[in-house]
């Protein structure tokens, strides 16, 4: 049986308001001013005349035809000297890493005719084994960044090399003749070559030598003059405080979430944006299938609602505050059967959640799978950390599940060591500083007062690739070159290694910090051969027996771009925390009546790509805003006070989050799910500004300094919100479509799937839908045709089939889209107007088992009665739905197209001409997915889009793909199945002679995905991974009951919960029967 | 009498080589002789001419001179592999031999014993093509090759017919006046020829409106032609920056296409050779039969080879001084179309020629054969058949025959795999 659930796209439709449900049904939300533009008045007042514009028709006209005549003149250069491996037309392909001390992917990007175009992944990485983010394959987009430092600069205004290098290589030696203090203050650096060489700058410039080694290096070291001080906007310093302080090892483990069968993790977005989200995606992935020999249990306890909290099995709500007594009283409940000593505990103010039980049902789930369960808190408090520690360890999960010996190299943070820079810089002891990566003076605490601090400082050198908030602060800027630029290697985890190969000669006149630090040093400028002697001085030494030259070990080092060492070490880790301490702290914490949570955005990472429009304008997956940050809030909690947009035209209200002297005003949005009594804002934001307007606001100074943890500390636990009184306008990507009440997000629980038919005809989880045709006979969809069936079952049938248990909702598809397709940027004013572009999107969909607008079938209980148990609406499941062209076989658009611009293909597509096109929007219409993009303008020449559509930019018009038309004005387009790789694919399989490998051929959205989500393949192929899973019990498809029959399959849903546990919170453990009574009704 | 001379001329040269050619027909070896000159035309000879040197030296004599020196096996070992030979052997003369052409190593040669002896036994028996035609023979030619007089030849004659017609006119007139002044008659009122033509219209309906529609209909119908020209460029042939014929190359010294145009069978794009695939042939070819050094030194110049020193320009940082040379480019598919040579020439396994033309006849400025119109592909794409031996559709010929059932024979067309479908070239 399928759950009763009813999903609902905004709280309005819920809610059923009228005035919403009016406008439902209209294509356009908005009203289109047709009235204002042809009426009389508006006619009579123009200037142009009937006589006037019979003139210009004339002369345009006679322009048009002069214009024919001439055969314009276009020269095609060819190279002088071809490079060997370029072929024009034929992409390369260059295995890289993308390593901004945020985000860690091994890479492969591919260019064209030298200029990269694309990002994908690395399938052989052991890391990141092939996945992508948003934030990594938009970054090619970040290359073309015309906004770029394009020279060096000395004191604000532009210099040269020449001087500058001069300057500061005779400021660097007297400070190391005179015994001068020098600082480098960088993010985390994953390159074990740049970690050498600041070892060898340290040891020039600060007299002593630095003997810091592998994870160490982040640490400051020894006596030495020179100190290098790790600092990251995000950081998770307490994790490596606690695991130093708990087992002696200050380092982030490694997790394995493919391991674990029961995951609890304490507002951790390990699916988001946490730590190596990409890498812990694709573990996460792997057991969350329900077909599989086990699937994972997941529990989430948090405050905003977040990529991996709506993905969570069981989530729970819980104030910031409140965390570190939710980690104490999980602690408790396994300590208690596992003969550790238990911790007194705070009480939990207002549970409105179900919170104990839940905490009670994990603790079971974890009890029951030592060994072989998980858990992890995103929070940065020490103490907290330390009673995460006590649990994993309490579990024995230690050495399983929780990998010391393999530590993650990212976000090494060292909050205190900062924090003490600081002090030094502020007492004037520091006389000079480099600051490499990152933008401290735009992402430090305000506390910490760093403009203050570089004041005191002589001389101050950045790295900037941008004109930030720090570079500005500093003497010289020498711009780093975009990684696309450069040479570099890098070591995200223990034995796992990977490099970065330049695609591109530098753009502008940049140079990258590891060439300007040996410039420095006196050295040749040249880190290609610096990293060269690295390699070959340790990774070499050990391959030296199998591999006979350097140059071949180096030459496939930098072909395969990554490699892998065995990690012999095997520690034994003994707990050693005090965890009465660790839950002394968590219960001394004061809650407030408000409490904030400043949290990482999925699309937007730390804010070091901000200005990248790509990432601007992809929906945040839970919000679908776009292009701001906003404060979220419950919609319980807005009532009365702040309005829930209701539609575009709306404006939100803004309200005043204060916290000590700091306050920002923000937009209020309303997302079900948040915690009462909590809000959340996004970091990353009012950094980039577009059009000389900065995006959001930056609320990095809220972030706080706790003494106590000595970390950095994301929330606020005690904050005023007070409404502005003001409006501002907010657009969101997700008001355009309604599909009400109806099959679109399959659903189920594991008990369900385990134990009844899919196809039951009474309660079956999965049921074919049946109408009556007109003779009053019931008969399933798939035999009701309108039309003559095409021949789909011979030769190639393309089509994908979208797993929604491991659709995840992280949008790194939308982005490998846009990359790809050369979707056009539309910049906010156009969201707004409901005119996005994205051809392929993710619907994401609240659930409520409450019906609220009156009693339910049978039962004497009503749907109130239900609401006064549990609201619904205030902590929802969340689904996510990829949607995108369903190239349907009997396509609606296909057949009210006047110019018949869109057709079918022998292949099962549904194919658009572009030039064909006229324009008239009937298959817009007329398409039951809503996913008809219609060019309303000239994006790519309208001045109303330059500055943000890459295609405006003289550089940023570089990335496009140029096997694919950039459409103009006036017509339609929508998802091609990346038609250009279908082609070339086959050709391929031509040339050689053979038929199309499954899997040979991957969509742009497939290839993104790191959790193999969406697969794509021939389903006419009785080998495909598509048609299996197309065939499979859990496949659907959308809409089934329009009969539209499309090509693109989706697999239902499956929750790891129990018929009891998805049925509590509605019926008081009422069973399963009556639900599905409800159902059909 | 210079005529004559000339034609007798001519007819010499033709039949000279035709002696030669049955001479060489007579001789046993002649087959051999053939078969070694297309080995030889095949391998070597973009760096080899029996008789000049090139980029390499000249060959003549040069089996004997090595077979004297280290024998038959060096030799065969010298040409299949030079590196390996100087590798292994160290061979001072061969080593010397290098050095002197600029270190231009010859590539390895995957041909056998039998091969080489074929290739050296048409080099020692090579004898020079004929001269090419001298500059009297040019003069002659001009009157047949030079361009279309025949325009200028209507244009006289209807200048010379209207001026009769204008004086037979006059004729008449004087006749009538003077034969009205003797009948006595009054002189008839002067009327020019317009106002007589209209005179004449007036009085004959029925022809003039049969003019007007011939004239509408003539004007219609040119008017239809030209718009469906618009943007269609065929015969376009451009100006170029360098006077590249294509018959001296690919016709004259039978230099394969994809040799310069070696994309045309791996990508998109059929790829306008770089400099460096000219230089390959033209450090040592410096002077043309038609346009002597002129053309070919802005080749060097753009590759920026001093062609003197036999060296390459170099700046102060080491680099070449270069420059691309901007070639006008003739085929212009628009940009909304895909189109792929590789899927074409090793798919599809069409020649050049289909699309091209007789290339190998096209002296400067190449033209551009076809319309590149949507008709004259999907034209095509209806008449080819596919190549049903390539595995790919092998695998596919099941479901073909299952759905063509109604098809008479197996000659499956490009249609039939979705070859009029929009994006298979519209994406």
């Amino acid at each position: 049986m399928s759950t009763t659930k009813k999903y609902w796209r905004s709280l309005e439709h819920l809610n059923e308001e009228p005035e919403f449900m009016a406008k439902a049904h209209n294509e356009f939300t908005e009203h289109v001013p047709v009235d204002e533009f042809l009426d009389k008045t508006s006619l009579d007042d123009t200037a142009t005349s009937r006589r006037d514009f019979l003139k210009f028709l004339g002369f345009t006209t006679a322009a048009a035809a002069l214009a024919s005549c001439e055969t314009p003149v276009m020269r095609s250069i060819p190279y002088v000297n071809k490079p060997e491996e370029i072929t024009p037309g034929v992409a390369n392909y260059y295995a890289s890493t993308f390593a901004d001390g945020n985000d860690y992917a091994a890479i492969l990007v591919k260019a064209r005719e030298g200029r990269p175009i694309m990002i994908e992944g690395n399938k052989n990485s052991g890391v990141t084994m092939g996945g992508v983010n948003a934030r990594v394959n938009s970054s090619v987009l970040s290359l073309y960044d015309s906004k770029r430092i394009q020279k060096p600069m000395k004191g604000g205004a532009a210099s040269t090399w020449t001087e500058v290098d001069a300057e500061i290589m005779q400021k660097l030696d007297q400070l190391a003749s005179s015994g001068g203090q020098v600082r480098l203050l960088s993010n985390s650096i994953l390159s074990p070559s740049t970690n050498e060489l600041i070892r060898e700058f340290g040891a020039k410039f600060g007299g002593a030598p630095a003997a810091a080694e592998g994870e160490d290096a982040a640490a400051p070291t020894g006596d030495s003059n020179f100190k290098h001080v790790t600092y990251d906007a995000i950081s998770n310093a307490g994790i490596i405080n606690a695991n130093e302080a708990d087992f002696g090892k200050a380092v982030i483990p490694s997790y394995a979430f493919d391991k674990a069968k029961v995951i609890v993790s304490l507002g951790a977005d390990f699916l988001g944006t946490w730590l190596s989200d990409i890498e812990y995606s694709v573990q996460y992935a792997k057991n969350r299938k329900p077909d599989g020999p086990w699937m994972s249990k997941h529990y989430q306890f948090e405050s905003t609602m977040s990529l991996a909290g709506s993905n969570a099995d069981v989530r729970g709500v819980v104030k910031p505050s409140e965390q570190g007594i939710v980690a104490a009283m999980l602690y408790n409940a396994v300590a208690s059967k596992t003969g550790n000593p238990t911790v007194q505990t705070g009480s939990i103010g207002n549970d409105d959640n179900n919170l104990k039980e839940k905490i009670s049902k994990a603790a079971e789930g974890l009890l029951a799978n030592k060994g072989q369960s998980l858990v992890v808190a995103g929070s940065n408090d020490t103490h907290v950390q330390t009673l995460v520690n006590a649990i994993n360890n309490a579990l024995g999960n230690i050495g399983t599940t929780v990998d010391l010996d393999t530590p993650l190299y990212l976000k090494r943070s060292n909050d205190n060591a900062v924090a003490e820079l600081l002090e030094e810089m502020k007492s004037g002891q520091v006389d000079a500083v480099m600051i490499y990566g990152g933008d401290p003076a735009y992402s430090m605490p305000k506390d910490w007062n760093f403009a203050g601090a570089m004041a005191k400082v002589k001389t101050k050198i950045s790295f900037a690739t941008k004109l930030d908030d720090t570079a500005k602060a500093c003497d010289y800027v020498c711009p780093d070159s975009h990684f696309l630029e450069s040479w570099n290697d890098a070591n995200p985890k223990a034995g796992a290694y990977s490099t970065a190969q330049p695609v591109i000669s530098n753009l502008y006149d940049t140079r990258q910090a590891q060439e300007s630090m040996l410039k420095w040093m006196g050295k040749m400028p040249d880190f290609h051969k610096y990293m060269q002697q690295t390699w070959e001085q340790y990774g070499y030494q050990m391959v030296k027996e199998q591999v006979p030259t350097f140059t071949e070990y180096w030459n496939g080092a930098i072909h395969d771009g990554v490699s892998q060492i065995p990690v012999s070490t095997k520690g034994e880790y003994a707990f050693n925390g005090d965890v009465n301490r660790a839950a002394k702290a968590v219960n001394a914490i004061k809650g407030g009546e408000w409490e904030l949570e400043l949290y990482v955005k999925t699309s937007m990472g730390d804010g070091s790509q901000a200005s990248n429009p790509w990432l601007q304008e992809l929906p945040d997956p839970v919000s679908k805003v776009v292009w701001d940050n906003y404060i979220t809030m419950n919609p319980k909690d807005m009532e009365g006070t702040y309005e829930t947009r209701t539609a575009q035209e709306t404006p939100a209200d803004m309200a005043t989050v204060t916290v000590g002297e700091d306050s920002v005003t923000l937009p209020v949005v309303a997302i079900p799910g948040q915690k009462r009594g909590t809000i959340g804002i996004a970091l990353g934001y009012g950094k980039a500004t577009v059009d000389e307007k900065v995006v959001g606001a930056n609320v990095f100074p809220m972030v706080a300094y706790n003494g106590v943890s000595k970390t950095l500390q994301y929330a606020r636990y005690n904050v005023s919100v007070a409404a502005a009184g003001q409006k501002y306008p907010i657009a969101s990507t997700q008001t355009h479509h309604t599909m009400m009440g109806r099959k679109i997000v399959n659903e189920t629980n594991l008990e369900t799937f385990k134990s009844v038919d899919a196809k039951d005809p009474k309660i079956g989880w999965n049921q074919d839908i049946r109408i009556k045709d007109s003779y009053h006979q019931e008969r399933s969809t798939q035999e009701l045709n309108l039309w003559d069936d095409f021949g789909i079952e011979k030769g190639h049938r393309w089509g994908m089939s979208i797993d929604l248990n491991t659709c995840t909702g992280c949008s790194a598809c939308v982005t490998a889209c846009h990359s790809e397709n050369n979707v056009p940027v539309v910049g906010k004013d156009e969201v707004r107007r409901t005119r996005t572009m994205s051809w392929l999107r993710i619907d994401r969909y609240f659930s409520s088992d409450a019906d609220i607008t009156g009693p339910r079938h049978g039962h004497g209980a009503s749907g109130r009665d239900y609401e006064k148990m549990e609201d619904p609406s205030e902590y929802p499941d969340v689904a996510f739905q990829p949607v995108m062209c369903q190239h349907c076989n009997h396509a609606p658009c296909e057949t009210v197209c006047p110019v018949a611009a869109t057709t079918h293909s022998e292949e099962g597509m549904n194919q658009m001409a572009y030039n064909r096109c006229v324009g008239t929007r009937y298959c817009a219409n007329n398409c039951p997915f809503k996913v008809r993009r219609f060019n309303w303008f000239n994006y790519s020449g309208y001045h109303k889009f330059k500055g943000f559509n890459p295609a405006q930019d003289e550089l940023g018009r570089m990335v496009l793909n140029p096997d694919v038309t950039v459409r103009s004005r006036g017509v339609m387009e929508k998802c091609s199945l990346c038609v250009q790789r279908i082609q070339a694919g086959k050709l391929e399989a031509k040339k050689q002679g053979t038929p199309v490998k499954d899997g040979s051929i991957q969509t742009a959205c497939s290839s993104a995905c790191p959790t193999n989500a969406i697969s794509f393949g021939d389903l006419n192929d009785k080998d495909s991974m598509a048609r299996s899973r197309a065939k499979s019990d859990r496949s659907y498809a959308l809409l089934e009951e329009i009969g539209v029959q499309p090509n693109i399959y989706y697999m239902t849903k499956v929750r790891n919960r129990t018929i009891a546990e998805d049925a509590q919170p509605v019926h008081h453990g009422h069973g399963h029967e009556e639900e599905t009574e409800s159902e059909n009704a | 009498m210079n005529n004559i001379h000339a034609r007798s001329l001519k007819a010499a040269l033709l039949i000279l080589p035709a002696f030669l050619l049955s001479f060489l027909l007579a001789n046993p070896a002649s087959a051999q002789y053939e078969e070694g000159k297309a080995l030889f035309t095949g391998n070597c000879a973009s760096c080899h001419k029996p008789d000049k040197k090139v980029v390499g030296p000249a060959l003549m004599g040069s089996r004997e001179k090595w077979e004297k020196r280290v024998g038959k096996e060096a030799l065969y070992s010298w040409v299949k592999n030079s590196q390996g030979y100087i590798e292994e052997t160290g061979d001072p003369y061969a080593v010397a031999l290098l050095a002197e052409y600029n270190g231009s190593v010859m590539s390895a040669n995957a041909i056998s014993n039998e091969e080489i002896d074929l290739i050296f036994a048409y080099i020692d028996n090579y004898t020079p093509p004929p001269p090419p035609p001298g500059k009297d023979e040019v003069s002659t030619n001009a009157g047949n090759d030079g361009p279309d007089n025949t325009w200028l030849w209507l244009i006289l004659i209807f200048v010379v017919l209207f001026i009769i017609g204008n004086v037979l006119l006059g004729v008449r007139k004087a006749l009538n006046r003077i034969n009205r002044e003797k009948e006595g008659k009054e002189p008839l009122p002067e009327s020019s020829v317009i106002e007589s033509i209209l005179e004449y219209l007036s009085a004959n309906k029925r022809i003039t409106a049969l003019l007007v529609i011939l004239v509408l209909g003539w004007g219609a119908s040119v008017g239809w032609d030209a718009l469906l020209g618009v943007g269609v460029y065929e015969g376009y042939a451009p100006e170029q920056p360098i006077k590249f014929s294509h018959k001296i190359h690919a016709g004259q010294n039978g230099i394969n296409c994809v040799y310069c145009h070696h994309s045309a069978e791996k990508g998109k794009h059929s790829g306008i050779p770089s400099v460096n695939v000219c230089m390959n042939c033209h450090t040592g070819i410096q002077e043309g039969a038609q346009y002597g050094k002129t053309e070919i030194a802005k080749i060097h110049d753009a590759a920026g080879y001093d062609a003197e020193a036999g060296k390459y320009r170099l700046d102060e940082d080491g680099n070449r001084i270069q420059k691309p040379i901007e070639w006008v480019r003739i085929h212009n598919l628009p940009d909304f179309a895909y189109f792929n040579h590789s899927q074409h020439v090793i798919v599809g396994k069409q020649e050049c020629q289909t699309c091209h033309g007789e290339v190998e006849e096209y002296d400067y400025p190449m033209k551009q054969h076809a319309p590149l119109t949507m008709g004259w592909c999907i034209n095509c794409h209806r008449e080819t058949n596919i190549d049903m031996t390539n595995g790919y559709y092998q695998d596919m010929k099941p479901d073909f025959l299952e759905k063509y059932s109604d098809m008479e024979d197996e000659s499956f067309k490009v249609e039939h795999i979705g070859g009029l479908e929009c994006a298979k070239c519209h994406y």
